[in-house]
């Protein structure tokens, strides 16, 4: 350990800044430049930008309480009826209360067709509908779409619970800009005490949602409104019909949108409250079947974002470049910059593994306390995290890269995407027949 | 002309056999239905149902024993079908000539009739049950059975208890046969359970499938299609196009080829023609034909239907004529018992005897008890009656007794007056009873009749009793 020790102060103090960048190059360029630096550049923008809009923030705000339309809230899903009440509950405490929620049970087993006739009935819901044979999430949302009567259409998990003031925050974007056709809502994590793997993802969603999606928002780069809290109007969902197959549905209908030359917005302040997976090995199917519709959805399905056709926009493509590289390339990059230290620098290995470490550990402890003074909604006490912190690169570095490689490995090759049971067989071989 | 023949004596109204009496009811305006009581047993002439189910009804619902329990045989003119009839008869018989092969069975029931001990129940559940034990056992029966019945308001009749109950109030046997139960007269056996209506408690009602949100029966129905290929979902209306009957999706025009292959359907849904409200399930309702409220299904009352045994206690009560109810009456303050008056009636005769005064004997009766006790229930019904018997008490002398003949009569001495005061102090308890009733019972029509008759010392103190309330039904 001492010898450990002496040695690693010796590489320290001889590495020259040329040097440093040699060895460091991936953390540089890729992780700091843009994980950090970038990002907390343009953080700062969106809250100059917040600043001098909210004049036009209060005027959206007025104008949406003035024509007061109706927003149809959509909560497509199977064996669900547990949680529903909880979300009934959550929605009558909204201040914003002209809305219509239709509930769609996707062929449950349990007793969810109980629990929402009886919620019809007692008027805690608007519209029940059972689909008694199971057609996948789309369906349901279609379904729920099919029979939606209002302006706006929102679409929850059921799992989730919302701010009272959640659908106001996720309408008010549209009201700013007529342009925007799409708002994403911040889904931040309820049971974050629950185990280590639910406390890891906390901090994840505070950097990549919370953080992440305001930064790629103001860019116009924002990719995937989380099908647990989305808002879109209703006539551009009529125009591309509703969601297709999925999984992935809800960064293929983001994309859908963006491509008839909406923009997507990302709403802070519209929170909502989730449970995410509790152990590891649940979060890692769950990864694995985000991390594959990435593949399916941006490299296959839309890759036309791409070709400089009449339908080209700057912002779709950027989208679509900065997802591809940042989710795909970079990970590939990473096996590289492993292969380059090892190959080139098989003595010092040891030393640069553990400086990687540092450097990763620091930044996050920087951007965890930098960004926790920019977040405005807290559902968990800020110190709380801080021991966790030196895991995350673990979590981020090792853990989420393994799955994402094994997920792109799965699908470039075999299209497994297809084979995920989340998607009914029935369908998901019309969409792999047809390139879906 | 047979031996037997020459023994059946005809006289007008009625036939004579062998020392037996036989009330011949032909017509509907003939009867007085007391006559009976001055016959041994009641033949009908069943020219038609309706007919007969009056006749039968009006007897066999009288107040005296002496009527509701009277042997009753139909002359077959028409088949009759009705069950409450059939339970109620006990036997038919196809001409007069027949008459003799009757006989036996008539006697057989007279003999048990006889044997059947009557006290004065008060309370009007006592009444009932005395009524309808008495029936039973003199019929040697011990089952009361269920029977369905299309006249039933409750759907169901228990004959020899409904008869006594038009049909608005038939629901109240439920409570007579209940405290029958828990006063220990029957055994119940679940036979059946019906669904009344929450406001009026009436059985017949028109089940309908409604639109949740506005109760309108007015709907039409349509499949929800799936297409695999591009997941959407819609009602087949959404899928037909105009040109030829093939189905083709609206999203992405693709023709909808083999169902289960490239769609299914994988629900319906309804949509509401009167507020355009979709749906998938109905509500059910159910329209009272009586008060017409809509009754949504859980708001429904359910009363079970069960079967009645007739219990060794129930045996003993119905030979002894006693039957005292949980709910009876108390003696109420102000009043003395029947018994008590009938002694100091005969006392008062024999007073009068010796001397030259003028009493006179009253009673009060509620015409209507049945209608009114159903529709206030036991407890109001005895406040009512100390209601009433408060107001009488005081508007006679202290000398006075009052006592309850049975729930729904009153009798009161009025000695030492001429009739015609007697008559004017009636007519002022009246006045201020109707007054009090409309005022504490709205809604509630009560009739009172009465009656006053002088006492005459030739006559025994048991027909002044009969003579004064046998004008009341």
């Amino acid at each position: 350990m001492h010898d450990f020790l002496d040695n690693y102060i010796r590489f320290l103090t001889s590495l020259s800044f040329n040097h440093f960048v040699r060895l460091f190059w991936f953390y540089i360029f890729f992780e700091f430049a843009r994980y950090f630096v970038l990002e907390f550049i343009i953080l700062n923008f969106v809250m100059l930008r917040k600043y001098f809009e909210r004049d036009k923030y209060k005027k959206a705000k007025k104008d949406l309480f003035f024509e007061y339309p109706l927003i149809s809230i959509l909560v497509p899903g199977k064996n669900e009826g547990k949680h529903l009440y909880k979300l009934v509950n959550s929605l009558s405490e909204q201040t914003y209360q002209n809305i219509e929620i239709i509930v769609v049970d996707d062929g449950s087993d349990d007793d969810t067709p109980i629990i929402g006739k009886s919620l019809e009935k007692a008027g805690k819901i608007d519209t029940f509908l059972r689909n008694e044979v199971r057609g996948g999430k789309a369906s349901g949302a279609n379904l729920a779409f099919r029979y939606a009567k209002g302006k706006f259409i929102v679409h929850l998990d059921a799992d989730c619970s919302y701010d009272r003031d959640a659908i106001e925050q996720i309408i008010i974007p549209f009201y700013m800009d007529d342009n925007i056709g799409g708002v994403g809502g911040n889904v931040m994590v309820r049971n974050y005490k629950e185990s280590l793997a639910t406390t890891l993802q906390t901090i994840e969603y505070y950097d990549t949602i919370s953080i992440g999606r305001m930064v790629t928002s103001h860019l116009g780069w924002y990719r995937v409104i989380s099908g647990a809290f989305g808002a879109f109007k209703k006539d551009i969902l009529d125009n591309i019909g509703g969601w297709d197959i999925g999984p992935g549905l809800d960064g293929d209908i983001t994309v859908k949108v963006r491509k008839l030359g909406y923009k997507i917005h990302f709403a802070d302040e519209a929170v909502c409250l989730t449970s995410v997976p509790r152990n590891f090995k649940i979060l890692a199917k769950q990864r694995l079947r985000w991390d594959k519709s990435i593949v399916r959805f941006r490299v296959r399905k839309h890759r036309d974002v791409m070709y400089p056709n009449q339908h080209f926009k700057f912002s779709g493509f950027f989208s679509f470049v900065e997802n591809i590289m940042f989710s795909i390339i970079l990970n590939v990059k990473w096996y590289f910059y492993l292969g380059d230290m090892l190959y080139n620098f098989p003595s010092a290995w040891l030393a640069i593994f553990f400086t990687n470490i540092l450097l990763y550990t620091g930044t996050n402890y920087l951007k965890y306390i930098l960004y926790s003074l920019y977040r405005k909604r807290k559902n968990a006490p800020m110190s709380y995290f801080l021991i966790y912190i030196p895991c995350m690169v673990i979590y981020f570095g090792f853990y989420m890269r393994v799955v994402r490689t094994i997920a792109h490995i799965q699908e470039f090759l075999f299209k497994k995407s297809y084979e995920d049971p989340w998607n009914p067989l029935k369908t998901s071989q019309h969409a792999k027949k047809m390139g879906l | 002309m047979s031996r037997i023949e020459e023994n059946i004596e005809h006289l007008d109204g009625s036939i004579k056999f062998e020392g037996i009496s036989f009330l011949l009811i032909e017509h509907l305006d003939s009867l007085r239905v007391d006559e009976a009581q001055f016959h041994e047993a009641v033949i009908i002439d069943g020219k038609d149902e309706s007919f007969v189910r009056q006749i039968v009804k009006r007897i066999r619902s009288h107040a005296k024993p002496e009527v509701y329990l009277k042997p009753i045989f139909l002359l077959k003119g028409v088949n009759i079908i009705d069950p409450l009839v059939n339970q109620l008869i006990d036997g038919s018989l196809y001409s007069l000539e027949q008459i003799p092969y009757i006989k036996d069975e008539v006697e057989k029931l007279l003999a048990s009739i006889k044997e059947i001990q009557f006290s004065r129940a008060i309370s009007f559940e006592a009444q009932m049950i005395v009524k309808m034990i008495s029936f039973l056992h003199s019929r040697h029966k011990t089952l009361l059975e269920p029977i369905p019945y299309a006249y039933s308001d409750v759907n169901y009749t228990y004959p020899c208890l409904s008869v006594n109950f038009n049909h608005t109030e038939e629901f109240a046997v439920f409570d007579i046969l209940d405290q029958a139960v828990y006063d220990g007269i029957f055994t119940a056996e679940f036979v059946d359970r019906i669904y009344l209506c929450s406001q009026c408690s009436n059985g017949r009602m028109s089940y309908r499938e409604v639109c949740p949100k506005c109760n309108s029966s007015n709907s039409s129905t349509d499949d929800i299609v799936h297409h695999f290929p591009c997941g959407f979902v819609g009602p087949m209306s959404d899928f037909k196009n105009e040109i030829d009957d093939e189905l083709d999706c609206p999203k992405c025009n693709k023709r909808l080829r083999h169902i289960g292959v490239d769609y299914d359907k994988p629900s319906v849904i309804h949509t509401c023609l009167n507020c355009s409200h979709k749906f998938q399930d109905y509500f059910v309702k159910a329209k009272c034909l009586t008060c017409s409220h809509d009754n949504s299904v859980e708001q429904l009352k359910t009363k079970q239907i069960n079967r009645y045994t007739l219990t060794q206690k129930g045996v003993y009560a119905a030979l002894n004529g006693y039957v005292s109810t949980s709910k009876d009456i108390d003696e109420i303050i102000g009043t003395v018992k029947y018994d008590t008056f009938r002694t100091m009636l005969k006392y008062e005769i024999e007073r009068l005897k010796q001397t030259d005064g003028s009493s006179n004997i009253c009673a009060i009766h509620i015409n209507n008890p049945n209608e009114i006790y159903s529709s206030i229930g036991s407890e109001a019904q005895q406040g009512m009656l100390k209601d009433v018997v408060r107001i009488i008490r005081s508007n006679i002398r202290s000398a006075d007794v009052i006592a309850f003949q049975d729930s729904s009569t009153i009798v009161l001495s009025m000695y030492e007056i001429p009739k015609k005061i007697a008559n004017r102090i009636l007519d002022e308890i009246i006045n201020i009873l109707e007054r009090l009733m409309k005022t504490a019972f709205k809604g509630v029509q009560i009739e009172f009749v009465t009656n006053v008759i002088k006492l005459e010392q030739t006559i025994s103190h048991e027909l002044h009793l009969h003579n004064l309330t046998k004008d009341f039904t």
